[in-house]
């Protein structure tokens, strides 16, 4: 599989995964009704990309303005494969994107990067005004 | 008579300083619109965009723990699988804050474990919130018997104040159990 694109709707986020690229971007805003049922197919089109590596870079760009608590379970996994990957010496990037003065973002961003160790963690701002 | 009766509700609500305010069965479908007119109204008054999060953040987790944990339910097929909840969920603003009220049935035999979550949420600070969460965060997902959910937790740590909460017992079997939010 070269890429997985699913369009962002109200509350699942758009994905475009570049595997080809080594770029992958999630954005918009994620509480999905079934959250299996929305990241069952991303966890799998993942996994199916870090099984066969080619050794290139991996860039993560977390562009998501809002998730809720069973989200982040969900982006913890994501993490947690990008880290193992990392580990095996893969160079990954994950930049967490936060709109200024958005602190709760900011603060979860800083939750997950304590449990990365080789993946290399970017926080950066980005303008407010995106859809609240 | 009709209109008084109403109307009478209707100022209760008001002089509460409630916005918003459902009872009944509840489905992330209503989760969904009851959310979007909560976030145009906060637009409408140009509350910024973290702030929208905030409290948008606090009445999701609230109304998926009654989704997912009223005693209450109702399921079946209409056409396809349907699953409803019971319970209420009120939005309003008090002293210049927004709070959420949400009640559902519980069972009665959950309630000391709720107490002892909840307790426990209430006795913390803002930083043992914050490492409590990046503890809960890292179990695995179905671990749920043991502490309090992630989604507890994140209502607690957007919270401005602690959490308010409350049972009333209905009868041998059941209470009925309430949380109250302020952001």
């Amino acid at each position: 599989m070269d890429s997985l694109t699913i369009p962002a709707t109200g509350r699942t986020p758009g994905v475009s995964f570049d595997f080809a690229g080594g770029h992958l971007r999630m954005t918009g805003e994620s509480y999905p009704d079934v959250v299996a049922g929305f990241f069952g197919p991303v966890f799998d089109a993942l996994r199916g990309y870090l099984a066969h590596p080619d050794g290139g870079a991996i860039r993560f760009d977390m562009e998501l303005l809002y998730f809720n608590s069973s989200s982040a379970k969900a982006l913890m996994n994501i993490f947690q494969m990008l880290e193992t990957v990392a580990k095996a010496g893969r160079p990954v990037t994950l930049t967490w994107c936060v709109e200024e003065n958005d602190e709760s973002m900011r603060e979860l961003g800083e939750d997950f990067a304590e449990d990365l160790r080789h993946v290399v963690f970017r926080m950066r701002e980005i303008p407010s005004g995106g859809s609240p | 008579m009709l209109a008084q009766q109403y109307a009478a509700i209707k100022r209760d609500l008001d002089d509460k300083g409630i916005l918003f305010s459902f009872s009944g069965y509840l489905s992330e479908g209503i989760l969904y619109s009851l959310g979007e007119a909560l976030r145009e109204k906060m637009a409408l008054e140009e509350a910024d965009g973290p702030t929208i999060r905030r409290v948008f953040s606090v009445f999701v987790e609230q109304m998926q723990n009654i989704i997912r944990y009223s005693a209450e339910k109702m399921s079946g097929r209409a056409g396809r699988a349907v699953e409803l909840s019971a319970g209420m969920v009120t939005i309003g603003v008090e002293d210049g804050k927004v709070f959420i009220v949400c009640g559902n049935t519980v069972r009665n035999g959950d309630v000391p474990r709720l107490k002892q979550r909840l307790d426990h949420l209430k006795s913390l600070d803002r930083n043992g919130i914050k490492s409590y969460y990046r503890e809960r965060l890292r179990e695995e997902p179905d671990d749920g018997s043991r502490g309090a959910t992630l989604g507890l937790i994140e209502i607690a740590r957007r919270a401005s104040d602690p959490i308010d909460y409350d049972f009333n017992a209905m009868d041998a079997d059941r209470s009925f159990f309430c949380l109250k939010v302020r952001v």
